[in-house]
């Protein structure tokens, strides 16, 4: 009792110290960093292009967005009229790119909109070109994207001609690697690649790359290489869509693989 | 400016609890600083989409001259926090408590005097170990293959190693020169 007494008298200061940096850690990990990246949107805040700026360089793009959005609708209304489908109402936000990961085995980006611009964990981004990824975690004004280069990060797709079906793989920068199901699928370089009706975590007929080259000879099953769409190294600016994930599809959000 | 530093002093010297909180405030307002400068990528601080691991180097220049007990409680804190900003499988605890420990084990200042190159050295080292924990923690997972890993971690590794040493300096030396002068206050007093 009396030496630990004279141990707590000497190493008080230590002990306490060390008691809430620890305590600060853990707490900061159980939020997943929520206030240091508030913080860290706030100070970029005068760092940041400005929207109006960007958005008068890209009026044409803006056109040809609402041309397709047009488009998008009338294919809509038509399919309900044929009673295939019954999709979800989209709303877009744009965000801007306010960061990358923190760390370099992940594939993230930072993007400057949060839960009070209306997004959800699981939603999926958009650029000019394709797919980018979907959300893993978001704080009032930021959002954290997985994207599609990431390893971890699985998407069932499929060959836009052929319909041949398989998953990619995330492979760093801007590839991704293709495994198809079957044995001898239809697959030629420059092929388009969209997300398939077997993903839970998109939905179908999503642009995300093209066919780089393929192997036949891999085994157990052919694969491709992808190189993905979207502008992943340069991106400045990105389009969040709400997902509503098909009953029965309660996926893990962090990296649970989609085929 | 010289004088109010040195009733500044002087106010440390005499109240070792104004000292301590302020010491407490610098170290935390350092790691804050450091933790915001890891999601940027400022231009001409990446090598291929790379940046350097400020984390690291934080826990390096914390772990220098100190026991390795406190470099690996720093690993341990600042690992948490890292967990917390991005993913926590596999966990960067381990990585960075290896680093504070071995940095506090090379036990600098009895071999080597001078300071600039050996903390770049030391940094660059660190940097490699601390990705190759990482890359063993994936290879017992099973999501990634083999193979993948191991060639996204000689990219990693080198990349990292060499921007996280050359860049290490701007974060040792200011931090180095406080706690020097705090140690010297703690002796006077």
């Amino acid at each position: 009792m009396f030496t630990l007494r004279r141990w707590w008298d000497r190493h008080r200061l230590q002990a306490i110290l060390l008691g809430l940096s620890l305590g600060a850690a853990l707490f900061l990990r159980q939020t997943d960093g929520a206030i240091l990246y508030e913080l860290y949107r706030v100070l970029g805040l005068p760092f940041q292009p400005n929207q109006k700026e960007a958005v008068l360089q890209n009026a044409q793009i803006e056109e040809l967005q609402q041309r397709l959005t047009e488009m998008e609708s009338q294919n809509q209304q038509l399919r309900e009229l044929l009673g295939t489908v019954k999709n979800e109402k989209k709303q877009v936000a744009i965000a801007p790119l306010v960061g990358r990961s923190a760390d370099h085995w992940w594939q993230h980006i930072l993007l400057g909109k949060g839960s009070s611009a209306g997004v959800k964990t699981g939603d999926y981004v958009m650029a000019s070109g394709g797919l980018v990824g979907r959300i893993v975690n978001v704080t009032p004004h930021t959002s954290r994207v997985l994207l599609l280069s990431d390893p971890s990060s699985r998407v069932g797709v499929t060959v836009s001609r052929s319909r041949f079906m398989g998953y990619i793989r995330g492979q760093a920068a801007n590839r991704a690697v293709m495994e198809f199901f079957d044995k001898v699928p239809d697959v030629r370089q420059g092929d388009v690649i969209t997300t398939s009706s077997l993903s839970h975590l998109y939905p179908a007929g999503l642009p995300v790359g093209r066919v780089e080259s393929v192997n036949m000879n891999k085994s157990p099953a052919p694969e491709a290489t992808i190189e993905l769409t979207a502008p992943v190294s340069f991106l400045e600016w990105g389009m969040i869509y709400p997902h509503t994930k098909p009953l029965g599809a309660e996926a893990e959000p962090n990296q649970t693989p989609d085929q | 400016m010289m004088l109010r530093n040195q009733s500044l002093v002087a106010t440390w010297l005499e109240r070792p609890g104004t000292r301590v909180v302020a010491n407490c405030a610098v170290t935390a307002f350092s790691v804050l600083i450091c933790l915001l400068v890891s999601p940027t990528r400022l231009p001409g601080m990446e090598l291929a989409g790379i940046g350097p691991n400020w984390v690291l180097i934080w826990v390096v220049a914390w772990s220098v001259k100190r026991s390795m007990f406190q470099g690996a409680i720093a690993g341990l804190v600042l690992g948490l926090i890292q967990d917390g900003m991005t993913a926590d499988t596999p966990t960067h605890v381990f990585s960075l408590m290896t680093v504070g420990f071995l940095t506090a084990r090379i036990r600098k200042q009895r071999y080597l005097q001078e300071d600039f190159i050996s903390i770049a050295l030391i940094t660059f080292a660190m940097a490699v170990i601390a990705e190759t924990v990482t890359a063993v923690q994936y290879s017992f997972e099973n999501s990634r293959t083999l193979v993948e890993i191991w060639t996204y971690h000689q990219l990693i590794a080198l990349a990292s190693a060499v921007l996280s040493s050359l860049w290490a300096p701007i974060v040792y030396f200011p931090l180095n020169r406080w706690w020097q002068r705090i140690n010297t206050l703690d002796q006077q007093s």
